[in-house]
């Protein structure tokens, strides 16, 4: 891709940065601060390159590919194919952001720093990596690549149940991803024709390409898709997650350092849906229209229980979790509505979520620290303590409930009323009350939790003396994070018309527009 | 006048064989004098040998011996397996038996041969001599500790299963012999395919499959797996895991892997009632593959020691591989033998690591490994990846193995699509158990902190498994050729000579 004039594989650097710094942070066991330097300085190169790229894309129609054959054999054919569009290139942008804020945030890490940073940045890898891969075997490596440094930096830097949280976590998504593989590989052989050592059979091709061309000459039937999308949906929806495959996230957020939660949370979560995008709507578009009311169902109850489960929380952490779910249903809701401002909003309510969660996790964790405690009916009255702490709270915690004028709001507003309008002239208008009714729960949950922690009588039952405000890289993170959360709610459009050939073209595959 | 040129062409089929044969033969006399010449000598040996398979390879040579045996791709391949088996063992095997090393490396060849010799067999009774050379050789390396009493205790456990599943082979083989009357593989095969099934035809691929299952550790002949594997030194433990298994994989692709694709062939061309016949006989292969996968990952997960839990492993592994069975194709094979490859490697590191660690006096338990990664971090960080690999981790050799290795059984009808769920699950919980390792070494606290050095030569045979887990995962590609060439050259030779068998004995009606 040319920027500027310069002809600059973008694609390769942003997964080259990140693993140099990985293998260079792991060299710096000598000197302690080097980590962290090696880190922001790999991951702000790659926050820089993934700014320029969005930049040159914007002269087009953010579409970029580049390939090469990996493993060409004569049955097996597997390419080094990476690519963007508006949806992943936005994914790429809150990933580099997110990795470099969180790199700035925990600066002042002190067990082992050199394998923490190595780990973060390890993961950056397969968290890009799964937003450009365009293969499915590419996809399914960095898909897997990124969870074994969050295995680690859970079971290395968490709470004390840590174990248990982090080898569940692993579990959990493992199954769930080996799932999705049996349904890559029903897709590949069937786009294949079922084999060259079948009779009129070719090479078993993985990319996503050729699948796409298989898909759109028909050669999947209605019932193929919609097992196959069955297959593939359990494997995100787990990753997502939503409820009932839930019950991994708590207790992996509640364990897990800050760091791990927000890139767990601001990142991890989305390659759930950027999954369902990119693989179930775009490549087996019979099988969403198949399992579309399925998806709304679990969809609703995913963002009321969240939201229900959020109240009854006492630690401030796995109330933040809890509402984690409840926003990622909502970006599932907006999914199944199968339409251009359904989906696009999806979009943008993922990428807000992503700095909006940072930002609850990052509070979170800060309570953790200074106050000595995340359970809600120990704290109280901290705002006189730490204001600049309250400050960052409200902020997050309003975004998070959908103020106007901040990024939360503009997504919800959207997902609502493209789901309105799918409801609007049939009979079922009335199930749009649920998803109302999930806008005031969360509402209620927030602003509870805010009364009994920062506002109110200054609380007796921890140290309150030892109790300090927020450290100077922290207010640059969570500064940094609240200016986009303003800026991407006042002007929404710098996203979603990054957006637009994307979903057009989604909504082409799915026969909508 | 010897007619010098006229032998070397006449052995050239099984030139490695000699070549590691005239080397087992020498061991003793160098052991005399010093153990680690011994075993430089005979991975030097090892080294040629695989040099020789290599060029032979290379140039595309098929070759027969007597109609005996057979030199052609796959047994190139096989052979390089197995003489890389052979290496890596010798290569740990510095510190066993340090009074009869000599001995110990001839027995060790010899017994490679005998696998090699598996591989090449076009007949049964050739087949038969070379699982035997690798089977008595094999019960006297168990027993290699002499004053171990746990080390006899394997080797007669061993000593009576390998017994009792030679027998039942034995038998097996002589009902075959009765009702096709022949003893050339390939014709047995035939004549099992267009015949009907009778009793006595079930009783002899029931006494063959049971005679072999036992070799394969596939449920329920795995018992003695755990308890031989613990007993016996560990490179004799690994020897067997990596090595010995796959001869008995190699019979199974010999007897049924070849007797399903015949029956398909032979439907395809002449008899379409043909596929009817074995169809039963695939799914007992089905059924098998499932359980062994369910009890060896199950019964992994509560081991306390290192070597029953890989020995666990290994019983679970026989069960991916089994999946080659169910599915019969020539990408299925192909696939079956990338896993078998990769395996040597994985498997192989996994219990080098151990047998370096054994050599500095830490226990086999999986609890003295805690805090392993602060006292030696590479080795440390080599058992993740071996771990890892082993669990199907990304972009590791193991998931690649088993991506392939799945993908060959989802085939259009979708038949084996339960067995691939199956898998699947089964590797997930696998993850639970090798993680478990993982995480004593790099997340428990240590009692002690002290360093521990293990011995060059532990060094370079597990550089060489680790780097081999890394390239075969990143850039698969040139070894799946191998893998398919191999496959190809396999299953289509015989293809060629079924045809021609068949239409000699009914030529097609003008």
């Amino acid at each position: 891709m040319e920027f500027i004039g310069l002809e600059i594989p973008f694609l390769y650097l942003l997964l080259l940065v990140p693993l140099i710094g990985a293998v260079l942070s792991g060299f710096t066991h000598k000197n302690r601060k080097m980590a962290k330097y090696v880190a922001i300085i790999s991951s702000g190169i790659t926050l820089a390159l993934s700014l320029m790229y969005i930049y040159a894309l914007s002269s087009g129609d953010y579409f970029d590919s580049t390939s090469f054959a990996w493993i060409d054999t004569e049955w097996i054919k597997i390419s080094f194919a990476l690519g963007v569009d508006g949806m992943s290139i936005l994914m790429v942008l809150l990933t580099t952001l997110l990795v470099f804020l969180v790199s700035i945030f925990s600066g002042s890490e002190s067990n082992s720093p050199n394998t923490f940073f190595g780990l973060i940045l390890a993961m950056e890898v397969g968290l890009l990596g799964v937003f450009l891969a365009q293969d499915y075997f590419l996809f399914y490596i960095f898909w897997e690549v990124a969870l074994v440094p969050m295995y680690f930096l859970i079971s290395g830097w968490g709470g004390p149940r840590r174990h248990y949280a982090a080898i569940k976590f692993f579990i959990y998504t493992h199954v769930a991803s080996l799932i999705m593989l049996i349904g890559i590989f029903a897709m590949a052989m069937m786009a294949a024709g079922g084999g060259p050592w079948v009779v009129g059979g070719g090479a078993v091709d993985f990319s996503f390409a050729a699948i796409r061309d298989a898909m759109e000459n028909d050669m999947f039937d209605k019932v193929f898709q919609t097992a196959i999308f069955g297959m593939m949906f359990l494997g995100f929806a787990v990753k997502m997650p939503v409820v009932p495959f839930h019950t991994w996230l708590p207790d992996a957020h509640v364990e897990a350092p800050t760091a791990g939660s927000v890139l767990l949370a601001g990142v991890m979560l989305k390659m759930g849906t950027y999954g369902i995008i990119r693989i179930c709507l775009e490549m087996l578009p019979d099988g969403a229209h198949a399992w579309q009311p399925v998806m709304i169902v679990i969809a609703l109850v995913a963002i009321l229980y969240g939201a229900y489960a959020c109240i009854a929380q006492k630690d401030l952490k796995k109330m933040v979790a809890f509402s984690s779910i409840s926003h990622m249903g909502l970006v599932l809701l907006g999914i199944a509505t199968l339409s251009e401002l359904g989906i696009t909003f999806a979009i943008f309510q993922m990428f807000a979520h992503g700095l909006i969660t940072a930002v609850l996790f990052m509070v979170c964790g800060i309570a953790g620290h200074n106050a000595g405690t995340r359970e809600i009916p120990l704290l109280g009255g901290l705002a006189g303590k730490m204001p600049k702490f309250a400050f960052f709270m409200m902020f997050g915690f309003m975004a998070s409930l959908g103020l106007p004028g901040l990024a939360g709001f503009v997504a919800e507003f959207g997902i609502i009323m493209a789901f309105f309008e799918y409801l609007a002239g049939t009979a079922y208008l009335w199930v749009i009350v649920f998803a109302l009714a999930s806008l005031m729960l969360t509402a209620g949950y927030y602003l509870w939790a805010m009364q009994r922690t920062i506002f109110g009588k200054e609380t007796d039952r921890i140290d309150i003396k030892h109790v300090h405000d927020v450290s100077k890289p922290e207010t640059l993170a969570l500064g940094v994070l609240c200016a986009l959360i303003a800026l991407f709610g006042i002007m929404p459009w710098l996203v979603v018309d990054m957006l637009g050939p994307t979903v057009d073209m989604i909504c082409h595959f799915l026969g909508v527009i | 006048m010897v007619d010098i040129m006229g032998f070397i062409d006449y052995v050239t089929p099984l030139a490695p064989h000699l070549i590691l044969i005239i080397a087992a033969l020498v061991a003793p006399a160098i052991g005399m004098k010093s153990g680690k010449a011994t075993e430089v000598f005979m991975i030097i040996a090892g080294v040629f040998a695989m040099i020789v398979t290599g060029y032979l390879m290379w140039t595309g040579y098929v070759g027969e011996f007597e109609g005996l045996y057979q030199f052609n791709t796959f047994t190139g391949l096989m052979s390089l397996l197995f003489l890389s088996v052979f290496i890596l063992v010798a290569m740990m095997s510095s510190a066993e038996g340090r009074k009869h090393h000599g001995e110990y490396f001839a027995l060790l060849a010899v017994s490679t041969v005998g696998m090699m010799l598996v591989c090449a067999a076009e007949d049964m009774i050739s087949l038969f001599v070379g699982l035997e050379l690798a089977n008595i050789t094999a019960f006297a390396l168990v027993a290699f500790k002499k004053n171990d009493p746990r080390s006899s205790e394997a080797a007669v456990k061993f000593l009576i299963t390998s017994g009792l599943s030679t027998a039942l082979f034995l038998y097996g083989m002589s009902l075959v012999y009765g009702f096709t009357g022949s003893m050339s593989i390939n014709e047995i095969i035939y004549h099992m395919a267009v015949t009907d099934p009778s009793v006595s035809y079930m009783v002899a691929i029931v006494v063959l499959i049971a005679g072999f299952a036992f070799k394969i550790s596939v449920i329920p002949f795995h018992a003695w797996v755990p308890d031989v594997y613990e007993g016996a030194p560990t490179p004799v433990s690994t020897f067997l895991a990596i090595g010995s298994k796959k001869m008995g994989f190699v019979v199974f692709f010999k007897l049924f892997l070849l007797l399903f694709i015949a029956v398909h062939f032979l439907s395809q061309i002449d008899d379409p009632t043909a596929a009817m016949r074995i169809h039963e006989l695939q799914w007992v292969f089905g059924m098998l593959a499932a359980g062994t996968m369910i009890v060896g990952n199950v019964v992994a997960i509560s081991q306390t020691s290192i070597k029953r839990m890989l020995a666990y492993s290994t019983i679970a592994q026989s069960g991916y591989l089994m999946i080659v069975l169910c599915v019969g194709t020539e990408y299925a094979m192909a696939t079956g033998l990338f896993y078998m490859i990769v395996h040597v490697f994985m498997k192989g590191g996994a219990f080098i690591v151990v047998a370096a660690l054994a050599a500095r006096g830490l226990g086999e338990n999986i609890s003295d490994y805690k805090g392993l990664s602060k006292r030696a971090p590479l080795v440390a960080f080599a058992m993740l990846l071996f771990m890892f690999a082993l669990a199907g981790i990304p972009p590791l050799a193991g998931f690649t193995a088993k991506f392939f290795l799945f993908s060959s059984a989802v085939t259009p009808d979708g038949t084996w699509i339960w067995l691939v769920a199956v898998a699947v699950i089964n590797s997930a919980i696998s993850l639970y158990y090798y993680a478990k390792v993982v995480k004593t070494m790099y997340v428990d606290k240590g009692t002690t902190s002290e360093r521990i050095r293990i011995s060059g030569s532990f060094k370079l045979a597990i550089a060489i498994c680790a780097i081999g887990t890394i390239i075969i995962g990143l850039y698969p590609g040139p070894v799946l050729e191998i893998c398919e060439a191999a496959a190809n050259a396999y299953i289509g030779g015989f293809k060629e000579w079924l045809f021609d068998f068949h239409s000699e004995l009914f030529p097609p009606i003008p």
